[in-house]
């Protein structure tokens, strides 16, 4: 009789415990998206305004300049 | 960003345009380039603001939908508007890889 209890003790924690790691995966931010483009594709082209107070479209340095974009998270932060 | 500053020569040699750029507002952003670069006031690139549609980041597929800003990547751009290196990731801080890239085009 005491056994039965153990073991079914056992298995209500055992699933409880999974269950809590289940929604802890869950609760877990998605992972950095990763971009669909890739190397030899063509970049898309946008028009932004800058911090210089001029706007800026990827187009006009066709046949120029090339263009390296840093993208960064958010203002202020490393890198 | 400050170490695109700091090559920021290197660049131009090569024929390249850089820009930052982020979802902050274009305030924010001049705010960040001062600081930054306060004895230039400011930082000697201009940085691009994906603030009110958040269009590029998207275009770009670096959003996170989440947490409503974008990642960490940088994409160099040649003269015909083809996408030639992308880095993603916490490797995207450091420019080297961006130059040398952006050495070669300039050898073609």
């Amino acid at each position: 009789m005491l056994k039965k209890a153990l073991c079914l003790g056992l298995l209500i924690a055992l699933s409880v415990m999974a269950l809590a790691q289940q929604t802890s995966q869950q609760a877990r931010p998605p992972a950095a998206p990763k971009t669909h483009l890739k190397a030899g594709d063509a970049a898309p082209d946008f028009t932004l305004p800058a911090t210089d107070g001029k706007t800026y479209s990827l187009s006009e340095f066709k046949g120029k300049k090339n263009v390296v974009l840093a993208f960064y998270v958010l203002a202020f932060t490393g890198g | 960003m400050k170490a695109y500053q700091a090559d920021i020569a290197k660049f131009t040699d090569a024929e390249t345009q850089v820009f930052g750029i982020s979802v902050d507002s274009v305030p924010a952003l001049k705010r960040w380039s001062e600081d930054l670069a306060p004895e230039t006031k400011g930082l000697s690139f201009p940085l691009l603001s994906d603030f009110k549609q958040r269009k590029v980041v998207k275009d770009y597929g670096i959003f996170n939908e989440a947490q409503g800003f974008g990642s960490r990547a940088t994409f160099v751009i040649d003269k015909e508007g083809v996408i030639r290196h992308i880095e993603e990731g916490s490797t995207a801080i450091d420019p080297s890889a961006a130059y040398q890239a952006c050495s070669m085009l300039k050898k073609k």
